[in-house]
């Protein structure tokens, strides 16, 4: 059973059984490799996609259940080639260590300063509870979250 | 030839690869895939320990998708550190609840799963010796009845019935100092637990079995050892196993060891498919080779000046069913937990102890970390029997220039001492947080750690290509640390008066670059950033020959920079370096330049220190830590208020990495201190199977670490340099212990202290950590005999 979907803005067609996965159909049929899949139960959020702009975490999403709802990945941030606003940022501040964790902090806080673009330290460290970071400590990622919002 | 200027290192150079990772296009191991590739699976004991009766793989071989099995058969070989006593697979015996059994290669991972379940294996029950405790008991059954027979890779470890080994060290006369009629003797036990790196990357890897060698991809952290060992293992010749690795999500010390290349370079070459095998997050949680659990009692004698007369101890590591990485790591307690103080005499044995448990092994400052802490609470209990300041005493007897250490070592410099007035003054420049603790229970402590760089054997090759740029090879690999986008091309910039930019790094290939002991231990910028300066000095050399024939000037006269080699003094003088190549390909050849580096060793007093792999420590690293803490009575929640940094660098050359670096590791310090532990159930399983029940540190668990970065002491890293990302995690328990013992007014014996233990401590419900099984007379606790 072919299930249409909304990736990017693109149609694409997957061939999975419809329970598979979001965050296999992703990487393994549609070779989007940003979204990584680490924990596969919900914990980490490094496979944190936007559904509908919302950000959802792709490993407990069946491909089944989308429908028509527009997908997008760490791939797309980057608008024309174009880092993101907060793609930018934490370049400036030389956040990124080993780096698995970006895709999903970005695709959450790129969401969280949409809705709350002046948002304080504490506001972006309470958004970021559901990503696991094993090499940063957090503090620089939510300094530069911060050094955005200021700017906006 | 003048040297170049250190002061025109480029500073803070920015990650060449932060934009990809951004962006989401960096591709791991984990993110790779080859034409035909096949998917892996490993099938696992779900027992501790048995005897195999029979496994049978017929009716796993006609399943849907299955192309190749692999079993002990296929893997004769047997691996280890110091000892070779680790099969590939279960050999006859099962020794751990997840040990891998069979292999299998699939179309599709799914297909490989169910054809694993479908091997029978048939299994006789044999007792599991679940604790070192137990594995110490008199007539304990033994988990490797033929150690005797084992192929002994490093000699001098001490060995016997379930002591896969032991280091000891005896350096002068411990009874006479316990006897003095001016000291106050001082006992501490201490428990740790088990933590696991949490790499968001798994182990995974990509093999192929072309033209006859193997081709290993993976995420590791010695591609060197993963060649070497695997080759053991599988009974061929190293040079028919080739290692290259993609960038690495993480590795802590996880990917320090030989792990699951093996088994798909096995299935590789029976399927003739390339094989993926990625171990899943149950698999890395069950199977992790964690920082191991440990016993520590501790004992001094110490006047009443704070003087050190003696100190004896025995550290228990539970290395699990195999003794790997904390065979080595036995070493590292002469060095850690006999560290920081000037000591009269020293009495130790530190013994890594058979379990029928998972593999432990290696993660950043390894054992460090718990030595820390128990010498550090050790040392605050001293200081509360002898009525002295914590702070003054260590003042006092913290290691300093011309100083003895256990194995008679002879320190450097004065590093520790100016380090704690760095501290006193950071603590004076910012008030107490006390306030912040409201009715909350308020402790603070400064504490003092020691630690080295791991230096050992590392080689660098150089082509300067004709447009002027130049390609490093190493078989140095980028975990996240940075070394290799930062520190490595700005030596060999500054060496050769290029811009960072214009230094390709390869990444590591066996077949490229020449032998290299891993990225861990602080030793990339060190020992690779020493073979690449060496390299690149040599290229040096060759330019400023070539360029003085040409300018008709003296080399020493010459100077590389910004591109071009110059008469000094005069600018615009000299020619483009890329126009200097070009000349030097017509008239000699291509330019290329090669270094090597390797520890030039440190003396020890002989005989002191036995069944040690080290000695000495080439490069000590030291650390100041200073945190305030509040703990709640009602919960027994610790809430860290404030916490600081005086770290030993060396030399710091991209100061905002090193700042990232122990915001990182002091977290993961936090974590440990706090809330991370791996324990095992009656059955032999770990209880954390994944990230919902073993906890790591989350954005809201940390804070802003202040930190302050100690340059100058003795280093013969190139430029000065240490490694500075592996001490940032040994000093965040000790400190948050000893914090939470002035606050509580109790002794802290274990940690993580969570909030029902730290309850426990303040309602004395928690059991007094006594280790019974570790006799008081010290000698009873050894193989070694005196004299």
């Amino acid at each position: 059973m072919p299930t249409p979907l909304i990736i990017n803005g693109e149609h694409r067609v997957s061939w999975r059984d419809s329970m598979t996965p979001l965050i296999d159909v992703l990487r393994d049929e549609f070779s989007l490799t940003g979204a990584k899949s680490v924990c596969r139960e919900g914990v980490c959020g490094a496979c944190t996609v936007h559904i509908d702009g919302q950000p959802t975490v792709s490993c407990l999403v069946p491909i089944g259940t989308v429908g028509d709802r527009e997908i997008r990945t760490v791939e797309s941030l980057a608008a024309g080639g174009e880092l993101s606003p907060l793609q930018q940022v934490m370049e400036e501040h030389d956040v990124v260590q080993c780096g698995m964790c970006f895709p999903g902090i970005l695709m959450v806080l790129t969401s969280f300063l949409h809705e709350r673009p002046h948002a304080d330290r504490d506001e972006i460290k309470a958004a970021l509870v559901g990503n696991i970071c094993r090499c940063t400590g957090y503090e620089r990622v939510v300094d530069a979250a911060a050094a955005l919002a200021r700017r906006s | 030839m003048g040297r170049p200027d250190p002061s025109t290192v480029t500073m803070n150079l920015p990650r060449r690869d932060a934009r990809d990772k951004l962006l989401g296009r960096t591709r791991y191991t984990v993110d790779r895939a080859l034409p035909r590739m096949l998917h892996a699976a490993i099938l696992r004991s779900e027992v501790a320990s048995a005897r195999i009766v029979r496994i049978d793989t017929t009716r796993a071989r006609q399943m849907p998708g299955v192309r190749a099995i692999a079993t002990i058969e296929d893997a004769p070989g047997m691996h280890g550190i110091g000892i070779a006593d680790h099969p590939l697979f279960s050999s006859g015996v099962v020794r751990f609840h997840g040990e891998q059994i069979a292999a299998v290669a699939a179309d599709t991972y799914e297909q490989a799963k169910a054809a694993a379940r479908a091997i029978e294996v048939e299994l006789e029950p044999l007792p599991a010796v679940l604790t070192m405790a137990e594995a110490l008991a008199p007539g304990a059954p033994l988990i490797h009845p033929g150690w005797k027979d084992y192929e002994v890779l490093f000699g001098g470890g001490a060995r016997g019935g379930n002591v896969a080994w032991e280091a000891t060290v005896v350096r002068g006369d411990t009874d006479a100092a316990f006897a003095r009629e001016d000291v106050v003797v001082v006992e501490s036990c201490f428990r740790v637990g088990r933590q696991n790196h949490v790499s968001l990357e798994p182990r995974a890897v990509i093999a192929s079995y072309e033209d006859g060698r193997y081709h290993i991809e993976t995420s590791t952290q010695v591609p060197w050892t993963v060649r070497n060992q695997t080759a053991k293992l599988l009974g061929v010749p190293p040079s028919q196993v080739r290692v290259t690795v993609p960038p690495v999500g993480g590795g802590f010390g996880q990917k320090f060891d030989c792990t699951l290349e093996p088994y798909a370079a096995i299935l590789a070459r029976k399927s003739g498919q390339p094989v993926r095998l990625v171990y899943s997050r149950q698999e890395e949680m069950l199977t992790c080779l964690c920082r191991e659990n440990a016993e520590i009692k501790i004992r001094s004698a110490v006047t009443r000046d704070g003087e050190i007369a003696g100190r004896e101890a025995v550290v228990l590591m539970d290395c699990g069913a195999y003794g790997g990485e904390q065979i080595f790591l036995t070493t590292m307690t002469a060095h850690t937990l006999m560290g920081n103080y000037r000591l009269g005499s020293v009495r130790l044995a530190s013994r890594a102890v058979y379990t029928n448990t998972p593999p432990n092994g290696a993660f950043r400052a390894c054992n460090g970390v718990y030595n820390t802490f128990a010498l550090e609470r050790h040392t605050d209990e001293i200081c509360q029997a002898i009525g002295m300041d914590p702070l003054e005493f260590r003042r006092r007897n913290v290691l300093g220039d011309g100083d003895i250490g256990s194995t008679g070592q002879v320190f450097k410099g004065d590093v520790l001492g100016p380090m704690l007035e760095r501290m006193a003054r950071m603590r004076e420049a910012s008030p107490p947080r006390k306030e912040l603790a409201g009715d909350r229970l308020y402790g603070r402590a400064t504490v003092v750690g020691t630690w080295f760089i791991f230096v050992g054997p590392s080689t660098a090759t150089i082509n300067l290509n004709a447009d002027g740029s130049a390609t490093l090879i190493t078989a140095g690999v980028e975990l996240g640390q940075g070394t290799m986008v930062q520190a490595l091309p700005q030596i060999v910039a500054h060496e050769l008066g290029l811009h960072p930019d214009d230094v390709i790094v390869r990444a590591a290939d066996t077949d490229a670059a020449g032998f290299d002991l891993g990225v861990g231990g602080g030793r990339t910028t060190v020992s690779v950033g020493a073979a690449s300066r060496a390299a690149a000095e040599n290229i040096r050399d060759k330019l400023l020959k070539a360029a003085g024939e040409l300018l008709q000037t003296a080399p020493e006269k010459l100077a590389l920079r910004n591109g071009r080699v110059e008469i000094e003094g005069k600018e615009g003088s000299g020619m483009a370096i890329a126009q200097l190549v070009q000349h030097i390909h017509r008239t000699s050849g291509p330019v290329v330049g090669s270094g090597s580096f390797t520890n030039p060793g440190v003396p020890s007093i002989p005989g002191c220190a036995a069944g040690h792999f080290i000695d000495a420590i080439d490069i000590p690293v030291f650390n100041v830590h200073d945190c305030e803490v509040a703990v709640d009575p009602d919960t027994g929640h610790v809430d860290i208020l404030s916490y600081k940094v005086v770290q030993d660098v060396g030399r710091a050359l991209n100061p905002r990495a090193i700042h990232g670096q122990i915001q990182g590791g002091v977290t993961q310090g936090i974590g440990y201190a706090l809330h991370e532990e791996h324990t095992i159930g009656e059955d032999g399983r770990i209880r954390q199977g994944s990230l919902g029940t073993y906890r790591v540190p989350l954005a809201q668990d940390t804070l802003p670490i202040e930190i302050e970065l100690y340059e100058g002491a003795p280093s013969i890293g190139p430029l000065g340099v240490k490694g500075a990302g592996e001490i940032p995690i040994m000093n965040p328990p000790a400190a948050i212990a000893c914090a939470v013992a002035n606050a509580t007014g109790r002794r802290v014996q274990q940690t993580p202290l969570t909030p029902p233990r730290v309850l426990g401590m303040l309602s004395g419900r928690e059991a007094e950590v006594t280790l019974p099984h570790i006799s008081a007379n010290w000698w009873d606790n050894v193989f070694r005999r005196p004299g």
